[in-house]
């Protein structure tokens, strides 16, 4: 197991490095989207067609297929602008890549980004147009958007980025375990002490062979939690008002959150996966084989989980999907996936082409068929209403739990969830903070406390390298 | 043969046979997983042979992860830090070990502080001065900043510090030259520290990723571990393929193990007994 740990710390230690270079080839303090970014619509007009633009993604094989395939409707449909697709593997490689370009000046004219860890160092690298900017430029109307998932790309007011891909994690269960031990398999648990006592009948009746619940260490589980109570994560609005200078979740809710979790493994109710590698898939695999019995999920994983119980390998299965726990139920999830970033260090004209292309996939046709092609949510009101999305809800009725999680629950800067400047440093401290709890023997006040130290470390040192 | 001494060569081979198995069962797996049908290889129990091999998860994976280019990439990148590796270590080696020059112990220690030094640290100024000379997106930019490492001088100065002093002098009697002794004498004779040093900087070429994914500009110039990660799927029906393409792209390692074998295990056990 020598190999991960080091890449992981191969990892960190890139990312410091970068961020070191980063500052010294001109990330500085001047917050970017306060100044007043110009979006030059009219350069396309007067510029020699077709502008070829360069648009950086990372998505793997399957949402790949889907990419090319309405990227080269938009090629074809139009003369004015070519898109070129270069895949560069995952969020965070994408994010090193653009950081390494911003020295070499190899960057694209639009990049897809994770939005929950990119949208602050985007900000940061003031390489960037706002979306906001263009949507003015062009009268562009977000009306038809989801409201939560557009709110969650703003900053201090102002729109970063456009909206592409969502996703947001959902609760699933075996319908035929919850009935073979009594519970009643369409009414999933909402709160904590519901899970905790289905997991209870759950293990009393013996019908699962591990534990009840299978539980990722991932650090999102607390962003999560807090989001569904309506609790900040960081401070000044969740980094959104201003930028965040500590956690703020060392709180009573936060304290039962953990406490909750580690409740959960202590007393054999849920057994502990890891959020990365290979073990990503053990908690569905573990409800697969009669292990396990309930687990959360990224709503990205149903596509895999329907094409592999279609396979008809596991009879003991029939998938229950129903929205995120958390500790009072009720609430909203905070919104997750990837957003498109236009690069202010392209030309005019090619500024101009990057906007018209991140309109196109903003379509509502196009997010029909991205969602019916990679499982992801459209985010259109419109789209839902297209036959592509229709099909894809009656064939995975799960999809739908994760839409409805999206159009419903409050809209808060609690649910539009942390914007951090070295978000995945905050992660790296999280994820450690529940293994010691998990298998140091940490008490949860003690892990939630140390870990919103560590965390203020990190944000600290990240806004005193750039010099905010 | 005494009945005694057949019982135990019997068990050492049945423990050896034991840890062979153990340690090509991964190997198998990964092989068996490709040549099953995507949603087959989720299937509990585990199929351990593939009775419908797919073939074409192969030739899938072969095209999805651009691996024809990828590894054509790969080998040269690869053949190039290989081939600076083993000339800037063997020189240096050398003059570390039979030459006299001012400063060389600390010049030594310097090499060796240089172990110290992750790759991650030296990323960024690499990168600019990569872009600077104007090599990003070349083989050059790849292979460059790669071509000498500390550890190969150190590795090949303890090897020759083995080569008895009295043959250099002898050698220098002979009329010898420095270049002379050291591809006639001293090389061959340390045959094994230059095997390991081959297969290591291979290895270590071959397997990076971050670096070639930054310091090129499209598919052009991308090496064979970026193929890979490409291929990674979120449809579980073409899983298959993401298995193809690792057998595939572990090919040119196994051939590379199958050369050098022979100095491996010679550079392993040297040293080991008296001979």
């Amino acid at each position: 197991m020598n190999a991960p740990r080091r890449s992981r710390f191969g990892a960190t230690v890139v990312a410091v490095a970068l961020l070191a270079g980063a500052a010294l080839v001109g990330i500085d303090a001047a917050p970017a989207a306060a100044k007043v970014a110009k979006c030059p619509l009219g350069a396309l007009a007067q510029a020699k067609k077709p502008v070829e633009i360069t648009f950086w993604h990372s998505m793997p094989a399957a949402n790949e297929e889907t990419l090319k395939r309405v990227t080269d409707q938009f090629n074809s449909s139009q003369s004015a602008v070519k898109v070129t697709l270069v895949n560069q593997i995952t969020y965070e490689d994408t994010l090193t890549k653009y950081r390494a370009g911003l020295g070499t000046g190899d960057l694209p004219d639009l990049v897809q980004m994770a939005t929950t860890t990119a949208l602050q160092q985007m900000v940061d690298t003031q390489s960037i147009v706002p979306a906001a900017a263009c949507a003015k430029a062009d009268n562009y109307n977000f009306s038809d958007h989801l409201t939560r998932v557009v709110d969650n790309l703003k900053l201090g007011g102002t729109l970063i980025a456009m909206p592409f891909n969502v996703s947001n994690p959902v609760f699933l269960y075996n319908k035929k375990a919850f009935a073979a031990a009594g519970l009643d398999p369409d009414k999933p648990p909402a709160t904590f002490a519901e899970v905790k006592a289905a997991a209870q009948r759950l293990r009393d009746t013996h019908v699962v062979a591990k534990a009840p619940f299978g539980l990722k260490s991932a650090p999102s589980n607390l962003e999560q939690w807090l989001a569904k109570d309506g609790q900040l994560f960081v401070n000044n609005s969740n980094g959104r008002a201003k930028r965040a200078t500590k956690v703020v979740f060392d709180t009573a809710t936060g304290r039962k959150i953990f406490s909750w979790m580690a409740d959960m493994v202590r007393s054999n109710l849920a057994i502990v996966n890891s959020d990365q590698g290979a073990s990503v898939y053990d908690n569905l695999f573990g409800i697969g084989n009669g292990n396990l019995a309930m687990t959360l999920d990224t709503s990205a994983t149903l596509g895999t989980i329907t094409q592999v119980l279609a396979s008809g390998q596991y009879p003991n299965v029939e998938l229950g999907v129903g929205p995120m726990f958390s500790l009072r139920g009720g609430g909203g999830t905070a919104v997750g996936g990837g957003a498109l970033f236009i690069s202010n260090k392209s030309s005019p004209a090619k500024q101009a082409a990057a906007w018209r292309y991140a309109k196109f996939l903003n379509e509502p046709e196009t997010q029909a068929e991205w969602a019916a092609g990679t499982g992801y949510i459209p985010i259109r009101k419109s789209a839902t209403k297209l036959p592509a999305v229709q099909d894809l809800w009656a064939r995975v009725p799960g999809y739908k739990v994760a839409y409805d999680q999206v159009v419903g629950g409050p809209n808060t800067p609690a649910t539009a969830g942390a914007v951090i400047g070295d978000y995945f440093g905050v992660r790296e401290v999280m994820r450690n903070a529940e293994q010691s709890m998990f298998t140091g023997g940490a008490s949860p006040a003690k892990a939630l406390a140390t870990a919103a130290k560590e965390a203020n470390r990190v944000i600290a040192e990240y806004n005193k390298r750039i010099g905010a | 043969m005494s009945a005694d001494r057949a019982v135990r060569l019997t068990l050492r081979y049945l423990v050896l046979t034991l840890l062979a198995l153990i340690v090509l069962f991964p190997i198998y797996v990964t092989v068996v997983n490709s040549l099953l049908p995507g949603a087959d290889i989720t299937a509990r129990p585990p199929k351990l042979f593939p009775s419908n091999p797919q073939w074409h998860a192969y030739a899938d994976a072969w095209s999805d992860g651009h691996l024809g280019t990828y590894l054509k990439n790969s080998v040269i990148v690869t053949a190039f830090i290989m081939a600076g590796q083993l000339l800037f270590s063997i020189l240096a080696g050398y003059a570390f070990a039979f030459l006299e020059f001012p400063f060389k112990r600390t010049l030594f220690v310097v090499f060796l502080a240089t172990l110290m030094v992750p790759l991650e640290v030296t990323f960024v100024a690499n990168l600019t001065t990569v872009t600077d000379l104007g090599l990003y997106d070349t083989y050059a930019g790849l292979a460059i900043p790669f071509l000498a490492t500390g550890f190969g001088a150190f590795l090949m100065r303890q090897a020759f510090l083995q080569v008895p002093r009295d043959l250099h002098d002898a050698a220098r009697l002979d009329g010898y030259g420095h270049l002379r002794f050291l591809s006639r004498v001293a090389v061959p004779l340390a045959r094994p520290a230059v095997g390991a040093l081959a297969v290591f900087s291979f290895l270590s070429a071959w397997s990076q990723y971050l670096w070639p994914l930054v310091v090129t500009k499209d598919d052009r110039l991308r090496t064979v571990q970026i193929g890979l990660k490409q291929l990674r799927n979120t449809n579980i029906d073409h899983v298959n393929v993401t298995f193809a393409g690792v057998v595939i792209a572990a090919l040119p390692l196994v051939v590379l193990l199958l050369i050098f074998q022979k100095q491996l295990v010679r550079g392993l056990s040297a040293g080991a007994v008296k001979g």
